[in-house]
């Protein structure tokens, strides 16, 4: 796989909750155009991990430097730094009180100052390539499950960012509306976008990533190109997950 | 006299003490106009208060709404009109000193329970939209006022709509310290005739109809209000 030049540095992350500690030291480095996939058992820490990136989860220990500034820094601004950070949750998390179009266009007018009838139109863009021109005046509760990840896309990308965070981002879908989130995802992985997705569709894993991290009990037990990963899995906890998924 | 209640009475009664309505209706307006904006005002700032991350700013609110909320009103009322009485605090004339301190009293009060509704309706818009917001890059600040305050003024337009009612129909305390409103002006009828009943009869429809048509005009906001959560 190509190495671009290294965008995120995880040095040592840890993370306790109270007395429980769900992140037990994580290191890893991603490049520009990583396409990384995490994939583990529940409660293995995988989400409170990407939220760490973004410092929606405050680490307990470690670093995370992204293009070189320390996160989590007590000086960092954070909201400049997140807008080059996208992230898609597991629940789409779409503005309730705002129109799609709306949704797209918040981050844009409210925080980069961009004037409202350019974001119209790069949002107008942005839906059409998602195949949703047709919902820009709906109402978040008015679409499907595959429509409001779509659209968090979108919101996402209206940002620009320099990567972006999938949490899950299909789990919480019908199954019959995977496929479209996905095939979205992966043409962003085609186009060169950074990405860091923590998910539980091993094919996704295995065609679209460049590499797969596998985590279990708060550390990464395996990381490799995706075919050798899946082939030859070494680790035991790996085996023994992958036979219970695949 | 006989019976308990005549309509003709009523009518008679009000036919020529009604001035003394209309200027108890027009003071119990205005006093519950001002005590629900002062409520609303101190609400906010109550709200955000005990939200603080700051445990001085927290500690001051927390103690201020609890001791209001297991308190009386009139008890307050009477404490504050006293109170600023004793130290000398009196704006001329009379009526308007009383008229004054007891808008400050109701709005004081009215503020500690806007507080809790105001906190409540915040708490219960999803804390995804908060982290959905902050993730694009808007400060806390931002995230507040474009995505979650929407949200919660939806949620609490009808317990909000409630509390404007409840300070209408509890500025009815008002007249033991001497303002003139609905029930202060209704005892003075009452007393001239010896005409209880009809009396308040009339002072219950005065209420009627101020906190009538608040309760509808809220329901028509929020029926509006509803585009957004309604598939």
């Amino acid at each position: 796989m190509s190495q671009g030049k290294t965008l995120i540095e995880i040095k040592n992350l840890e993370k306790h909750f109270g007395k429980l500690q769900v992140l037990k030291g994580i290191s890893i480095d991603v490049h520009q155009g990583d396409v990384l996939a995490v994939i583990g058992p529940s409660g293995s820490g995988k989400s409170t991990f990407i939220r760490c990136i973004n410092q929606l989860e405050t680490p307990t220990a470690g670093q995370v430097i992204f293009e070189e500034l320390d996160l989590t820094a007590k000086k960092v601004d954070l909201d400049k730094m997140r807008q080059k950070i996208g992230m898609v949750f597991q629940n789409f998390n779409l503005f309730n009180n705002m129109t799609v179009i709306d949704n797209i266009t918040a981050g844009p007018i409210k925080v980069l100052g961009v004037a409202k009838e350019e974001a119209e139109k790069q949002a107008m863009e942005l839906l059409a390539r998602v195949g949703l021109s047709d919902k820009a005046k709906e109402y978040p509760i008015k679409l499907s499950g595959g429509q409001k990840q779509r659209v968090a896309i979108v919101r996402c990308l209206a940002m620009k960012p320099d990567i972006m965070l999938f949490d899950e981002p299909t789990s919480a879908l019908d199954p019959e509306m995977v496929r479209e989130v996905l095939d979205v995802i992966r043409d962003l992985a085609h186009e060169g976008m950074t990405m860091i997705v923590v998910t539980h569709e091993m094919g996704f894993a295995r065609e679209a990533a460049s590499r797969v991290v596998f985590m279990d009990d708060g550390v990464i037990m395996e990381e490799n190109e995706p075919h050798e990963f899946f082939a030859n899995p070494k680790n035991p906890r790996l085996k023994d997950f992958l036979s219970k998924v695949l | 006299m006989s019976g308990f209640f005549s309509f003709a009475r009523l009518i008679q009664v009000f036919e020529r003490y009604h001035n003394f309505f209309f200027d108890g209706l027009k003071t119990t307006l205005y006093i519950s106009f001002f005590a629900v904006l002062m409520g609303t005002l101190l609400g906010l700032l109550f709200a955000f208060g005990k939200m603080s991350r700051l445990k001085v700013i927290k500690g001051i609110c927390s103690v201020y709404i609890d001791i209001v909320r297991a308190t009386p009103l009139l008890v307050q009322v009477m404490i504050i009109y006293y109170g600023t009485l004793s130290l000398g605090w009196k704006l001329q004339p009379t009526e308007l000193n009383a008229f004054f301190w007891g808008m400050i009293a109701v709005g004081m009060n009215s503020g500690a329970y806007m507080s809790e509704v105001i906190r409540g309706g915040i708490g219960a818009v999803d804390a995804g939209q908060m982290e959905a917001a902050r993730s694009i890059g808007m400060s806390k600040g931002k995230a507040m006022r474009y995505v979650v305050l929407p949200q919660a003024v939806r949620n609490i337009l009808p317990a909000v709509a409630n509390e404007f009612v409840t300070v209408i129909k509890e500025t009815s305390v008002l007249g033991m310290c001497g303002i003139h409103e609905i029930m202060f002006r209704s005892g003075d009828v009452a007393s001239i005739g010896y005409v209880y009943v009809e009396t308040y009869v009339i002072a219950a429809c005065m209420y009627f109809i101020l906190v009538f048509p608040v309760s509808k005009l809220v329901g028509q906001l929020e029926r509006s209000m509803n585009k957004s959560v309604t598939r």
